[in-house]
């Protein structure tokens, strides 16, 4: 189906669905108006609420199916099939001799005190993982080519394991996918249905642990992810339904169903990279060059950083301690939120989190069996949260089972107060947010100062302001629709693409032939794939860049190539921003020394028509719903209450201040005032001293 | 003990996460700005913070061998060589010197006091372990030392900077005597960096809470992880234990094997661990100061506490350490010490082997307990060399709970591996094999982990190789009637005839086609292998981790 026919209907779906809400953000281009709805996940078949919530939203906004043009679609499918060991049964094929190398790994340990340390598992055990007589040296050439009877041993032995995948990750791959092509034409010959995975097209970058980890989780993943777009794909088409729909990959990009189901590793890592994508849109709208956006939830804390009007990408991370090498926003996670569990460690201290209540049982004010008492019911013994507006006040909170968990476990053990125990649970929580934003800068060589924080999710906002100033940053954003900002993101995506070729040479202008030509491919490659999504030409972006390193590194940096080419010049000007992007982050360089070059990469950009969200109507200054008390610092205040929609420009609130929204409450400290900024979002700037 | 009055509960707390974020900070500082692979890659080096006495109080997770010793090195400088009263605000302190609280001479400690109206209130520390550091051999580990003269330049405790102002005369000699100064150096820089990013953050801590309460909250800290280590200690029942294992032999005397000894006494809530019985120091680079094997026995004791212990210098209250003078565990000026990690590893061991004889339930069997350290220099036709160094590692051994981990880092080091990819896209070496070593874990009611095998060929024209390992003749030892681990083992194969080579190899020539294989040794096993669960044996087999008979 051709793009065309979508891009004319006036309405767009973002939704994302998360382990406790799926949230949407509906953009009518007839209104200008985005709008957020949210309905509860349905774990056992997520489509299902998904089609409820657009249901429901249809019903309430007034759109009809048929006008929907796109959904996007966040989904963690692939992330929780990981985290819940619910993969296919697969195979593995690598080079003969090196079997074992997914499960060495790189050998060293976490836990350094553990007696019996656990090494990362691998996917697939040793009896399910076959070495092919075949030999790939670093530049291409082949020592040893596979035999008939060789490719042949292989399949009669896939043949007899009873898998649904096979993953296949031969040495130096990258660098020439030929066998691995060969074996895999071979078993779809000879083994039809069997999904396959090739390391030369899911990840071909060089280092052999790294790629064969990607390449069995990609393989693992296929049947899981196809089966569930599959379910998807008939639950719109059962309806008549027929959206375009796209998936949102770790990179913040969306991408077709049939790329997703093929290589599906693309989506595993994508469950913040909504939430980071708002982010650069807001720091666009409100003219943030430098913004720090935390997402805080029930259970985690995710900080990611724009800086200068960008997200920095990286090419590797992990799930479950194996490693992924895709590209994905850099996004550090804490395990803190609001149901992180307060409770006194072995020597008597008071600890909170990393354990956490989770939705289930969750907060003991939930009232769902919880007995612990976690940050949420910290923040409503202190006034923080109106037990009787949680949600919107569709869920009444037990302020009696919070008060007294917090005294029986932790005030009465440490001899303090009940609204004195319960802020101490808040003042660690916020002390170890701080610290997971300073350390998150300062590995880039950045200074808190300088950044303005960006507060969303539905936990966060009532943290931000002490947060703030324990890094003495001065501004806090509070943007419109903080609980379903994720969803917001991805409203605003694009179609993504990112193909990388390895090849290790010294980069100087005798390279630029073959960089010339490997550049040509790929954005060859580039063209096909985004004319497959229906991409016209005038709406491709594409971009290269090159990770480079000093000869003798262990580690690249990725440098863009702007407009720069390969014939010497071009070099000498890469080879430029390098030394310079060296001193900026690592605060050294050597111009002198040898720049070697390790991956080429191009990212592909297909520009989805993007119609146009007109700011809500200004509604006249309002007034406060009235006041309730609540625990400052160190004794209780009366704070004015306010609903966020009565906030009207002009207007600027003094804190001690709750502002409440349906879906999250934001608590204004004293020192800050916050105002409406443009779009609807609340700016809060610090007026106390020092900083 | 020191003395601590009264400390809001919360604030200590909070004072306490705020200590390990200092560390946290300057250790991504150090890696942020750091040149060599060592650091970047092998993550060789580690951040502290200590009170005003040198006890630690908070640190970062990196490398065993360096967590335990650094405060070692600290009181040492503050009681032998410079006193507290002659630290300014401003100076960084270092040294290198095994004699002087030092480790081995590629490790550089660094020290800057945290003033406070007019006091000194803490004091934050980096180790760093630098690429050379001079002396006879690439990397000052020179495998034929028998005087540490031979092995490197020696830094007695000095200030790189007074009061602020650079030591330039110190930072010229330094340059001058290492091999690769830009990248020694510019680590060296990356530890002065990381020492201001700790005085910051203690700084911000002093301003809001006062050093006082700083102080106190750190004599607290250290309180509350002495009484919980003690806590662990009562626990473990009372008497004496001994084990004793042994070093191949030194690389310089053949044949002769060297003993580690210890006997570990509980009383109460205090451990005495004698290591009187072990050999004297040797001729070659195997010894270690006792700023070194404290570090071995501080860890293996703190691993094996039961419940969850805050590391920091409240836990060695209760341990006393006995070595009289001249051990191979407590080596006297000049013995060498390069390889000072091998008696070290063997130290953990055997002081889990004794304290299993009181608490059989958690402690496990031993583990390969070598630095399988293999360096290649090849050398083509037009004279072009190339230096590949690696550090292998072997089985885990088995503990009461399950079997022990295959080929996977553990004790006194943790290093990563390199990929292949990556080597022969740089070196000329092919390699025909990495692969866990099938039946090299020891045996038992739990199985030992797996060794490996790792085999190179040589594609260069020439080569000279350079081994120092160790487990070729000791194995691994097994627990409660659990099998040792198998014995490593390095072979050379030449023209299709293959030999056996020596655990330790110093710039043996290498030809074109050259293949050396090295299988480092299992994990030893535990518990009689008659009570192996048959499902498991059978899975064993399925998967190939045991050799058919």
């Amino acid at each position: 189906m051709s793009a065309g026919s979508h891009d004319g209907k006036p309405v767009r779906i973002g939704v994302d669905i998360g382990g406790t809400f799926t949230d949407f953000q509906i953009l009518d281009s007839r209104s200008g108006q985005i709008r957020a709805f949210k309905v509860p996940t349905t774990p056992e078949d997520p489509s299902l609420g998904l089609m409820e919530g657009i249901h429901g939203a249809a019903a309430r906004d007034g759109f009809r199916l048929d006008e929907v043009g796109y959904i996007l679609h966040g989904t963690t499918i692939a992330t929780n099939a990981v985290l819940e060991n619910k993969l296919a049964r697969g195979a593995l094929v690598t080079t003969a001799g090196f079997e074992d190398v997914l499960e060495i790994g790189r050998h060293n340990r976490r836990d350094i005190y553990a007696t019996w340390p656990r090494p990362v598992p691998a996917l697939v055990p040793r009896s399910r993982r076959l070495g092919l007589r075949e030999r790939m040296k670093a530049d291409g050439h082949a020592e040893i080519e596979p035999g008939e009877a060789d490719l042949e041993a292989i399949i009669t032995r896939l043949a007899g394991l009873e898998v649904e995948a096979v993953a296949i990750s031969l040495l130096h791959a990258y660098a020439n996918p030929a066998h691995e092509a060969r074996l895999a034409a071979r078993i779809a010959q000879s083994l039809p249905g069997l999904a396959i995975s090739c390391s030369s097209t899911v990840s071909p970058e060089i280092r052999e642990y790294e790629r064969t980890s990607t390449t069995v989780l990609n393989a693992l993943l296929q049947p899981v992810v196809r089966s569930y777009l599959e379910r998807l794909e008939r639950r719109l088409a059962a309806e008549a339904f027929e959206p375009r729909l796209l998936i949102v990959q770790s990179n913040g990009g969306v991408c077709a169903p049939a790329t997703a189901a093929a290589e599906p590793v693309r989506l595993l890592l994508s469950g913040p990279s909504g939430g980071a994508m708002a982010a650069l849109g807001l720091s666009r709208t409100l003219g943030e060059a430098n913004v720090v956006a935390v997402d805080m939830g029930g259970t985690s804390y995710d900080v990611s950083v724009v800086r200068e009007d960008r997200l920095e990408i990286v090419t590797q991370s992990e799930i479950e301690r194996l490693p992924v090498r895709v590209p994905m926003i850099d996004i550090r996670t804490i395990g803190a939120g609001g149901g992180s569990i307060a409770r006194l460690g072995p020597d008597g201290g008071l600890r909170v989190g990393p354990e956490s209540a989770g939705a289930r049982p969750g907060p003991v004010c939930y009232g769902r069996g919880g007995t612990e008492p976690t940050v949420t019911d910290a923040n409503l013994v202190l006034g923080r949260l109106d037990p009787a507006f949680f949600l919107g006040g569709k869920m009444a909170l037990d302020l009696e089972g919070a008060r007294a968990a917090i005294r029986s476990r932790v005030g009465t053990p440490l001899g303090l107060a009940e609204d004195a125990a319960a802020a101490g649970i808040l003042r660690l929580t916020n002390t170890s947010l701080a610290a997971a934003i300073r350390v998150s800068l300062f590995e880039k060589g950045l200074d808190p100062r300088d950044f303005t924080l960006l507060s969303f999710g539905g936990a966060g906002s009532v943290h931000a302001c002490a947060v703030a100033e324990e890094l003495a940053i001065r501004r806090i954003v509070f943007p419109v629709d903080a609980s379903t900002l994720s969803a917001r993101g991805i409203l605003e995506a694009d179609i993504e693409h990112a193909f990388a070729r390895s090849l290790i040479r010294r980069f100087e202008p005798a390279a630029g032939e073959t960089l010339a030509r490997l550049a040509a491919e790929m954005t060859a490659q580039a063209g096909a794939q985004l004319a497959a999504d229906g991409i016209p030409p005038e709406r491709r972006r594409t971009q290269l860049a090159i990770d480079l390193r000093y000869r003798g590194q262990a580690f690249e940096l990725t440098v863009p190539c702007l407009d720069s080419g390969f014939d010497p010049a071009g070099i000498a000007a890469i080879a430029g921003r390098f030394h310079a992007q060296h001193e900026q982050r690592f605060s050294y360089c050597n111009p002198g020394d040898a720049v070697e070059m390790v991956t080429l990469r191009r990212a592909a950009k297909g520009l989805l028509p993007r119609p146009a969200a007109v700011e809500s109507p200004a509604e006249a200054a309002g007034s406060p719903l009235g006041s309730r008390p609540v625990y400052l610092a160190d004794r209780w205040g009366e704070a004015a209450v306010w609903r966020r929609e009565s906030i009207g420009p002009g207007l600027e609130i003094a804190g001690p201040a709750m502002i409440e929204e349906a879906y999250t409450t934001i608590y204004l400290a004293p020192a800050w005032r916050l105002r409406r900024a443009a779009g609807g979002h609340l700016v809060a700037d610090y007026q106390g001293e020092g900083g | 003990m020191a003395a601590s009055g009264t400390i809001d509960p919360i604030e200590l707390e909070v004072i306490r996460n705020a200590l390990t974020a200092a560390a946290a900070d300057m250790d991504v500082t150090m890696w942020r700005t750091s040149r060599s692979t060592i650091v970047r890659e092998m993550l060789d080096y580690s951040t502290a913070i200590f009170d005003a006495a040198g006890n630690n109080i908070a640190q970062s997770a990196r490398i065993p061998q360096h967590l335990n010793s650094m405060g070692y090195g600290l009181r040492a400088i503050l009681e032998r060589f410079i006193p507290a009263g002659e630290w300014q605000d401003g100076d960084v302190i270092i040294t290198n010197d095994p004699y002087c609280g030092g480790q081995h001479l590629p490790d550089i400690l660094s020290f800057r006091p945290v003033f406070e109206a007019g006091r000194c209130i803490a004091i934050v520390g980096t180790l760093c372990h630098h690429l050379d550091m001079g002396g006879m051999s690439p990397g000052s580990y020179a495998a034929t030392a028998t005087e540490i003269y031979q092995e490197g330049l020696r830094i007695p405790p000095v200030k790189l900077f007074e009061a602020g102002r650079r030591n330039e005369a110190l930072w010229a000699l330094i340059g001058q005597n290492v091999r690769q100064p830009a990248t020694v150096m510019g680590d060296l820089q990356s530890q002065v960096a990381s020492l201001g990013v700790g005085v910051e953050a203690i700084t911000r801590l002093a301003r809001r809470y006062g050093g006082d309460t700083l102080q106190k909250a750190a004599a607290r800290l250290l309180d509350l992880s002495e009484a919980a280590m003690r806590d662990c200690i009562r626990r473990i029942p009372d008497g004496t234990y001994t084990f004793e294992d042994f070093l191949d032999d030194d690389g310089i005397t053949p044949d002769r094997p060297v003993r580690i000894h210890a006997a570990i006494t509980v009383a109460g809530d205090r451990l005495v661990v004698d290591l009187s019985g072990s050999a004297p120091e040797a001729a070659g680079p195997i010894n270690a100061t006792l700023g070194s094997s404290s570090s071995a026995v501080y860890f293996a004791i703190m691993a094996a506490a039961d419940r969850p212990i805050v590391p920091n210098a409240g836990c060695y209250r209760p341990i006393e350490i006995i070595a009289p003078e001249g051990l191979i565990i407590s080596a006297r000026h000049p013995a060498p010490v390069a390889h000072r990690i091998a008696p070290c590893h063997v130290l953990l061991n055997v002081v889990f082997g004794a304290l299993s004889q009181a608490i059989p339930d958690r402690m496990p069997a031993a583990y390969y307990a070598v630095s399988y350290v293999c360096s290649f220099q090849t050398r083509a036709k037009d004279g072009t060399r190339k230096v590949l160094v690696e550090i292998e590692v072997g089985g885990c051994g088995a503990h009461p709970r399950g079997d022990g981990a295959n080929a996977l880092s553990f004790g006194m080091h943790n290093n990563a591996a390199i990929p292949i990819e990556m080597i022969e896209s740089d070196v000329p070496v092919t390699y025909l094999g990495y692969a866990l070593a099938p039946g090299s874990g020891g045996a038992g009611r739990q199985r030992g982990g797996l060794g490996l095998t790792r085999i190179w060929r040589i594609d260069s024209e020439a080569a000279t190789f350079t081994a120092q390992m160790d487990r070729f003749r000791f194995t691994p030892f097994g627990l409660q009637g659990g099998g040792a681990g198998a014995a490593g083992r390095l072979t050379l194969t030449r023209d299709g005839a293959l030999q056996d080579l020596p655990s330790k190899v110093a710039n043996m020539p290498l030809r074109k086609g050259d293949i050396v294989q090295l299988v480092t040794s299992g994990g030893g096993g535990f518990g009689p292998v008659a009570e192996r669960d048959p499902a498991a044996i059978a899975h064993d087999r399925e998967e190939g981790y045991v050799l058919d008979r």
